[in-house]
């Protein structure tokens, strides 16, 4: 899949939303805060939704530094800005439905779960010297498993006519991140194959990436196991995963990239519940539930950036 | 301020009876523009004895980009010392790098004390210039006034004179006030207004500052960090300015120094050498220093080598952005609307002024109006692909006409007017020669211009500059045609060396 990335930025540029196009205080809102069991579920799983999205968007941030050329640097940058935008959303809605807590005026950020706090702390710390074929690479597949996922399972759930009109913004935002993201797949398919190996090798041994793996695998476990809480189908989940290995597949340079087929692999281990996978990831979700809190860094101002209004 | 008003009205009267052009008086020189530059020209051609001058500027006073640019914070980032003439040195300079209205009263000393005044033809606007190849004759137009008749024109526009709106989504129906850095408003009052400002180049770095100060709130737009250096500003002691005074070698001795030190600078910002890495770090320190939360630091790295772009010399601009009413905003701007700046992270920002630090118009690949020379051609065609001249100063096929600040004359590491005097002594030196030999025109061999050009651009090719960052240095497709890659030192060399052999003597 070649992309003309230069046509691709004066597309993101001209089509462009803001917050305050959408009207927040139109009818619907019953539509949830009249189910208290649907309540109940979605006020935890919005927040989560909203710091995977705010996650995602950090990720975007350290991929704007290591883009090949300036068309994709801008890109990136846009991109990183349009997470926040979703994640900003996401604040919206859960305002618009009340679950936000503090006063009305200074809302109280939901926390976030410790596996989102780990990768949040591993983002802050190492992302940025992260390759940019591993971040390339992983990018698609949180975007299209736990993203694409999670928006799926909320439009199915929610009938709220103000969350649908929201998440078709943020739908056509996210297929042009897939675009590119597929495309930076392959991209990085290119060159020797010897030597695309023994890079990625000498990647996998590095501590800092070791870390990261063992923040992100139990965030995705976990995040299985609240989305079955919330009464998602596991399949749904795995679905999303596959289609990262369909569409990233698709081209012999797709392939060829060796992250593509190490997450690929991971992939297909998640999605078999059999797989002793996940005897030790299972076992690092519980206990992540142990770390103490104190090893937790302060939590970065990039964080802090979320706003649910729509003027500042 | 006395000022030459022109008496137009007459002139034009006998202009139009005149039918025989051959009646017209024909002026030695004509120097466009009263800034630095021109009247520079000017001090330095009357001494050479040319005095038949006429200087024609736009506004109405002298001073050019520093009359222009008044905005809060406004100053040179070159040590005042060095920013300044060495025929005419200012022992009175009251801090290390003076402030605009201090430089403006300096170019203003310039005009009164060489009784350049009378010389000058204020509200007279340039519109073209034509040279007329079998008189040896420009014919300089002016909006709505006669035209005048020159032997030699220099062009001492200034790279940096014409300032614009930047073009950006919906800017028109922004309802607020809208205001541009080099055309500063100075009777709309910031007190308790909410302010955005756009850009974080040398002009917004020294704005941002002063705005915190009365300002509600300031949102800061930054598209791309700059690096930025410590810069050693002090106020002149007292005893240095009497020391000046009484003995002038003290101080050509301060501006000696300083012009060595920033000579050095070259070598790190010019070229990517250990120095560069050196003042990196250095930039890195005081970031480090100056800056506490790493997610705003990390904001405000910039990812290219340190002189590829200005390098931005404050030390008021990094706290003044951690100011609890200031804001740094690194998200793209989606566009402007009614109340305010949408930011691709979808939010409108809703201020009451946005002030407009997006830089100057610079003239790549063009000129500023429409030149014509020898057979009608056309310099602005001519420059399309990116301008080129011969030495900085002249250009093939457009005899008699002059350049200060023309293609790749533009420093980065040192003093403005030192180049600027390099330039205008070159410049009165191919004056003089015309005019002492009566020479019809001196015109630049087109061989000798494209050779040097050639020899210039292969010597850009291993800068800072066009290592792969966008600055303003570049033209869209990368071209550099504004800087000269050397030392100050090779420049004034360069233009010491008047080759005959290189020129049409006609």
């Amino acid at each position: 899949m070649q992309l003309d990335t230069a046509k691709m930025l004066a597309k993101i540029k001209n089509t462009q939303w803001a917050l305050a196009d959408i009207d927040w205080d139109a009818p619907g809102a019953e539509l949830v805060t009249g189910d208290p069991e649907l309540y109940a579920k979605l006020k935890v799983f919005m927040a989560d939704l909203m710091w995977i999205e705010h996650v995602g968007a950090r990720a975007f941030a350290a991929m704007a530094k290591k883009a090949p050329d300036d068309t994709l640097a801008e890109i990136y940058r846009y991109f990183h800005a349009e997470e926040q935008r979703h994640a900003n959303v996401e604040m919206a809605l859960m305002k618009r439905w009340g679950m936000l807590e503090g006063d009305a005026d200074n809302p109280i950020l939901p926390e976030p779960n410790i596996n989102l706090r780990l990768v949040i702390d591993w983002l802050d710390t190492y992302s940025d010297e992260m390759p940019i074929e591993v971040l390339g690479s992983v990018i698609p597949s949180l975007e299209i498993a736990l993203d694409g996922a999670l928006c799926k399972f909320l439009l199915d759930t929610v009938q709220d006519p103000v969350c649908h009109a929201a998440f078709e913004k943020i739908n056509e935002d996210e297929a042009r991140h897939l675009g590119v993201g597929f495309h930076m797949l392959e991209v990085m398919g290119h060159g020797k194959l010897h030597q695309l190996l023994v890079k990625a090798a000498g990647n996998l041994l590095n501590p800092k990436l070791i870390i990261g793996i063992a923040a992100y695998l139990p965030l995705l476990n976990r995040m299985r196991d609240n989305l079955v809480k919330l009464g998602l189908k596991e399949e749904r989940l795995y679905e999303a995963m596959n289609k990262y290995k369909r569409i990233g597949g698709r081209t012999e340079q797709g392939r060829r990239n060796p992250w593509f087929q190490i997450i690929s692999h991971q992939s297909a281990m998640v999605v078999d519940r059999k797989s002793f996978y996940h005897v030790p990831v299972d076992a690092l979700v519980r206990l992540t539930d142990f770390y103490p809190r104190r090893l937790l860094k302060a939590t970065p101002t990039w964080v802090k950036g979320l706003t649910w209004k729509t003027a500042a | 301020m006395t000022q030459y008003l022109d008496k137009a009205p007459d002139a034009g009267r006998r202009s139009r009876k005149a039918a025989d052009p051959s009646a017209v008086k024909v002026v030695e020189v004509v120097i466009v523009g009263a800034g630095f530059a021109g009247l520079g020209s000017a001090i330095q051609l009357r001494k050479a004895g040319i005095t038949d001058i006429a200087i024609v500027e736009r506004g109405t006073e002298v001073g050019g980009t520093w009359r222009d640019n008044q905005y809060p914070g406004a100053a040179c980032d070159i040590p005042s010392n060095l920013y300044s003439f060495s025929f005419a040195q200012n022992p009175a300079w009251s801090r290390g790098y003076s402030g605009s209205r201090e430089i403006l009263g300096y170019i203003k000393g310039l005009a009164r004390d060489h009784d350049l005044l009378p010389l000058i033809r204020f509200e007279h606007n340039v519109e073209a210039l034509d040279f007329d190849g079998g008189e040896g004759v420009w014919t300089v137009t002016l909006t709505g006034r006669e035209p005048i008749k020159a032997r030699s024109v220099v062009m001492a526009q200034g790279p940096l004179s014409n300032a614009g709106f930047p073009n950006i989504r919906g800017i028109e129906s922004f309802t607020g006030k809208k205001i541009h850095s080099a055309r500063w408003d100075h009777s709309y009052d910031f007190t308790g207004k909410r302010v955005a400002v756009i850009g974080t180049g040398a002009s917004a770095v020294q704005i941002i500052p002063e705005l915190v100060k009365v300002a509600d709130k300031v949102k800061v737009f930054q598209r791309t960090p700059g690096w930025v250096l410590p810069r050693l500003d002090f106020q002149s002691p007292e005893w240095a300015k009497t020391l000046f005074a009484k003995l002038p070698v003290s101080q050509t001795a301060v501006r000696e120094a300083m012009y060595w030190i920033h000579e050095s600078m070259a070598l790190g910002m010019i070229w990517n050498t250990p120095m560069t890495r050196a003042l990196e770090m250095l930039g890195n320190r005081f970031r480090e220093a100056q800056v506490k939360d790493a997610w705003l630091r990390r904001q405000l790295t910039p990812d290219f080598k340190i002189g590829c772009k200005r390098v931005l010399m404050t030390n008021d601009y990094y706290p003044a952005l951690q100011k609890p009413n200031c804001e740094l905003i690194s998200w793209p701007i989606a566009n402007l609307s009614e109340k305010g700046i949408r930011s691709v992270e979808g939010i409108e920002h809703q201020v009451d002024c946005i002030v407009f630090a997006t830089g100057f118009e610079v003239s790549k690949n063009g000129t500023p109006f429409p030149v014509h020379g020898l057979g009608g051609r056309d310099l602005n065609a001519e420059w399309a692909g990116g301008a080129q001249a011969y030495k900085s100063v002249q250009v093939s096929g457009y005899p008699n006409l002059y350049f200060t600040f023309g293609p790749n004359s533009g420093p980065g590491h040192n003093s403005a007017l030192v180049y600027m005097e390099s330039q205008i002594a070159y410049i009165v030196r191919s004056i003089g020669k015309r005019a002492a030999a009566n020479l019809k025109y001196i015109d630049v061999r087109a061989d000798a211009q494209k050779a040097f050009n050639v020899d210039i651009q292969k010597r850009l090719a291993k800068t800072n500059w066009n290592s792969g960052c966008k600055s303003w240095y570049l033209s869209a497709d990368g071209f550099n045609s504004t800087m000269f890659p050397g030392f100050a030192t090779q420049f004034a060399r360069q233009m010491a060396n008047f080759r005959e052999r290189d020129y049409r003597m006609v």
